[in-house]
């Protein structure tokens, strides 16, 4: 483009600079879009009459962050050489109601036309400066910043003399820029007032009801034929030892029952398209093989469908372990996972049913039996979402040093819990799976897998195995008298209300605690005891403790399907799985893909306790969007320059989110931009071979100047 | 339960093993301690405020926080033979200051009970007895106090057993009703000749 030439000519000068500034096209007044009938960016006007730039620029010490390694006064001084800056000042924390008044102030009294604040990095306080900016009377956009912080100050520490340097240079570049800068408009787009919630553990049954209750029409989508996710798996609840299911269960009843919710159980995620407020989802409803008796109603069977009855059960003749009690009961081919789930839906398993239709005549008259059914695929719109998706047990066998599956007396603690639980495989009686007899000494392995950085296991603590083994010890003490529990541990993390005092007590009831990890664990062949082996930190001696059962706290991970799909909603995930919020403490559960909210342990392990107060947490931020009714848009979006555009059409293919494509206009093909839909990513621009696409705030000549400010220099 | 490996005497101390099996653990041992110093000694959580607040701890080789574990882990045979048991001075530092609110010098007492029931005891500590037996003080007094005594315009001797030798009779007699004295002549005796 002709800009690009005539600026990589040479040293740059005023008279040059109030060429490039004529930028070539002007964004258009703001348009409200509804999300189905964008109106399509208008072509690119160039700017009216010419004002010369008028820069302000603002130094930032950020107490001695940066001032403890950067001559400010120099960079200051430096500043006002610069050309176009009229005005340039320094404040402790520019941050601060003082520092930014200094902004407006001198927007009013020098005339600015753009603002440069060095400080910190643009992700913490650019909306900051850009509202002190709007506030002294500029476009909000008409703001540049300069980050002399991170990536300065906090690594240049031991070298003032060239992070001084090298801040000037920054500042120069900022001032380049914001001598060109334009007046930008955020669009606004319309919010289904939807909502869809990925996931139906604690949490997000706890954000489910949530949304309903604020009124908002929410999707709730489960993998497996019932919701409750792990909490439902667990016999009683540390701190409180409250029985799971009887806190769990009402809640399970009141989101099957929630008018504003509609419960999508045994179906996936498969595809989702759009942006923020405007999201289409396709639902795969897996065939279940049973009907709903709305669903048999639908069909013209009056009366009909499924109404957990369970007469189709007892005649399967397929019998297979039950997931739910970790293998340790049997089901069959037609089963429910336990009595109390929600949907009370039975659910063939087509990997074992072998379509001998005895279960078809047993269920008679209601036909809630379809052994020929298939997946269904069904749409909706929504205007956030909420991701749940939970976690699953490590595989611990992985860590072989401690016999898991190779020993028959070493469980995990999900088993255990369902080895616990009065509904479980043995009514609640624990037992050695090798024998059937009562254990009287256990050991608890915690960090199973958790805080190992050799590979294998996990790097981060698991968050709630220390006071669920407490818990264990408790249950046995409650349990069996006369047992004697012992758990190995590194530290007790006992952090939540009254967790510490939960931890006095179980010790007060008789556990005995030995510090360190277990190194390994050997069976004796002829009892099927297992020998603990570890060194007691404390007493400074290695260990060898016989014990009748051991339990392995094993570290949890993100839940099988959680990769697939988080990639579905442009989520991101941190190096260990677990889904990336937006900002580790101050935006816990956003994420950086707008209207993409995460709850509960499939952002990191979490309790009970968190769990909820995240997913309410995500709740409240996702019902922002859909109350307000329509969001802003970053005007960043790129525009088609139309003299210039020849039509190839090569940009459309390239875009990542599809928001471009060729229309016919005046008899010719040129190229068109969905603004909703564009991320200002910068392809399209950075390929046009003729200069025809214009970024919004990063446009061609603005980078440019950035660069020649950086090469050439630019003092006056 | 030590396992031997069976080598010659030399080589089999200098390799014993050293771990600690469940077996070494006397289950009886920790409710005795508990019952005789009637402190709460199954709830310490290790935390070493004891030994850090020790005057006897920078100066030996002895832990109130070991032997607040082994009173945990029931290791009696350890806790009472080891000699380190000695030397608490019953300062009640760590007692002041023990977060689970524990009172681990009167489990050091306790143990020292027990050992005592054992005939494990220095010399010095039946010297003590025998002292007392004779005089009604552990540290009977002596010339140098005396003329200290004086010399701070106080009797010469204190208003106890050494200013009314007649009640010396009243503690031998509490003495002998827990064949204190006896046992002390006797262990003396048997160490001593
Ligand atoms: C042995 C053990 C004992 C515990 N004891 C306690 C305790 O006593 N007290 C306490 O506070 N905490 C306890 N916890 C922690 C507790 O289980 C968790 O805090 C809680 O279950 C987290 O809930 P969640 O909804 O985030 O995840 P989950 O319970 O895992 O629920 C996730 C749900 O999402 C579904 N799902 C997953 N992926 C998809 C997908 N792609 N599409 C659709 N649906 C999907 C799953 O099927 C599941 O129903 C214990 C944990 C364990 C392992
Ligand atoms: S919660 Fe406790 S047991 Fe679990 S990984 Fe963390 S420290 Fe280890
Ligand atoms: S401390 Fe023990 S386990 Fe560790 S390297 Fe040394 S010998 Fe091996
Ligand atoms: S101070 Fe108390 S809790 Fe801490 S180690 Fe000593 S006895 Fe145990
Ligand atoms: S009472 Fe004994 S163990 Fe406790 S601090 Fe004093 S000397 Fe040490």
């Amino acid at each position: 483009m002709a800009e690009k030439k005539k600026a990589s000519t040479k040293k740059t000068e005023a008279k040059k600079q109030e060429v490039k500034h004529e930028a070539p096209v002007k964004q258009e007044a703001p348009v409200k879009m509804e999300a189905k009938t964008q109106a399509p960016a208008k072509v690119p006007v160039t700017t009216g009459p010419k004002v010369k730039p008028r820069i302000g620029v603002f130094i930032c010490h950020c107490g001695t962050n940066i001032a403890g390694s950067i001559d400010i006064k120099a960079v200051e001084a430096y500043a006002k050489t610069l050309p176009y800056v009229v005005h340039a000042d320094n404040y402790q924390y520019i941050c601060s109601t003082p520092g930014q008044k200094k902004i407006t102030d001198a927007i009013k009294e020098q005339k600015l036309t753009g603002t440069v604040v060095a400080a910190c990095s643009p992700r913490l306080h650019e909306p900051t400066f850009r509202t002190a900016t709007k506030e002294g009377g500029l476009n909000p956009f008409r703001f540049e910043m300069a980050n002399i912080r991170e990536q300065n100050a906090w690594v240049h520490m031991h070298d003032k003399e060239a992070a001084t340097e090298k801040a000037k240079d920054a500042v120069r570049i900022a001032v380049a820029k914001a001598s060109l800068l334009q007046d930008l408009t955020p669009k606004t787009v319309s919010v289904e007032k939807a909502a869809m919630v990925v996931g139906a553990g604690i949490a997000g049954m706890q954000a489910a009801l949530d949304l309903a209750a604020a009124g908002i029409k929410t999707y709730l989508i489960e993998k497996s034929p019932s919701i409750g996710g792990r909490m439902s798996q667990l016999d009683k609840t540390f701190p409180t030892l409250d029985c799971s299911q009887c806190i769990l269960t009402p809640k399970m009843v009141d989101v099957g029952r929630s008018p504003n919710i509609e419960l999508m159980t045994y179906c996936d995620v498969e595809s989702v398209e759009g942006f923020i407020g405007n999201f289409d989802v396709t639902i795969r409803k897996k065939a279940r093989g049973v009907l709903s008796m709305p669903e048999a109603e639908a069909k013209g069977i009056v009366g009909g469908g499924c109404n957990g009855c369970g007469d189709c059960e007892p005649v399967c003749p397929v019998i297979k372990p039950n997931p739910f009690e970790m293998g340790m009961k049997p089901r069959k081919a037609i089963y429910i996972y336990h009595p109390q789930v929600v949907p009370l839906l039975y659910t063939i398993d087509w990997d074992s049913c072998v379509k001998c239709g005895l279960c078809v005549t047993a269920c008679g008259e209601k036909k809630a039996i379809d052994l020929e059914q298939k997946d269904e695929f069904v749409k909706v719109k929504v205007g956030t979402a909420i991701l749940a998706t939970g976690f699953d047990l490590f595989p611990i066998e992985k860590k072989t040093e401690w016999g898991y599956k190779t020993y028959e007396n070493v469980v995990t603690s999900l088993e255990f819990e369902r080895l616990i639980c009065a509904s479980g495989p043995t009514s609640g009686h624990l037992i050695r799976p090798s024998d059937g007899e009562t254990p009287k000494r256990v050991a608890f392995v915690l960090c199973a897998g958790s805080r190992d950085n050799a590979g294998i296991g996990k790097p981060y603590c698991s968050r709630f195995c220390c006071m669920y083994s407490l818990k264990h010890a408790h249950q046995i003490y409650e349990k069996i008298p006369g047992v004697a529990s012992y758990l190995f541990y590194m530290d007790i993390r006992s952090f939540g209300k009254m967790y510490e005092e939960f931890y006095y007590r179980i010790q007060d009831e008789g556990a005995k605690f030995i510090r360190g990890r277990v190194a390994n664990i050997l069976e004796d062949p002829a009892t099927k005891n297992l020998h603990v082996y570890a060194d007691d930190t404390l007493l400074n001696r290695p260990v060898d403790m016989e014990v009748d059962l051991v339990v392995l706290a094993a570290a949890v991970q993100p839940g099988w399907d959680t990769d697939r799909t988080r990639k579905l909603f442009g989520v991101s995930c941190s190096s260990d799985g677990w889904l990336l919020e937006a900002h580790p403490k101050l935006n816990p559960c956003g994420t950086t893909t707008a209207g993409v909210f995460i709850a509960g342990v499939c952002q990191g392990p979490k309790d009970i306790p968190d769990t909820v107060s995240s997913a309410e947490g995500a709740a409240s931020a996702a019902s922002i969007p859909i109350h307000k009714g329509e969001v802003e848009l970053e005007p960043y979006f790129a525009m088609c320059i139309e003299e210039k555009c020849a039509g190839c059409g090569m940009c459309v293919n390239l875009c990542p989110y599809s928001a471009l494509a060729l229309v016919e206009k005046d008899g010719r093909k040129v190229m068109e931009v969905t603004e909703a839909k564009c991320k200002g990513c910068g392809t399209c621009g950075g390929f046009c071979p003729g200069g025809a696409i214009w970024m919004n705030h990063f446009a061609t000549p603005q980078i440019v100047a950035q660069i020649d400010a950086f090469f050439l220099g630019g003092e006056r | 339960m030590v396992r031997k490996k069976g080598y010659p005497e030399a080589l089999e101390k200098k390799l014993h093993d050293q771990r600690y099996y469940r077996e070494d653990s006397n289950p009886e041992f920790l409710p005795k301690v508990k019952a005789i110093s009637r402190t709460i000694a199954h709830m310490c959580f290790q935390c070493g405020t004891c030994t850090g607040s020790c005057p006897s701890a920078p100066r030996s080789t002895y832990r109130i926080r070991h032997f607040m574990r082994r009173a945990v882990l029931g290791l009696e045979n350890e806790a009472l033979t080891d000699p380190d048991l000695w030397l608490c001075t019953t300062c009640y530092s760590c007692t002041d200051r023990c977060p689970r609110d524990i009172a681990p010098t009167d489990v050091i007492m306790a143990m020292r009970n027990l050992a005592f029931k054992r005939d494990i005891i220095p010399v010095n500590f039946l010297k003590t007895v025998q002292a007392i037996y004779s005089s009604g003080h552990g540290v009977p007094n002596n010339d140098v106090n005396r003329a200290a005594r004086e010399r701070l315009g106080l009797t010469r001797d204190p208003p106890t057993t050494h200013m009314y030798p007649e009640y010396v009779k009243g503690i031998q007699k509490i003495l002998d009703h827990y064949k204190l004295k006896a046992n002390a002549d006797r262990i003396v005796k048997e160490r001593e000749g």
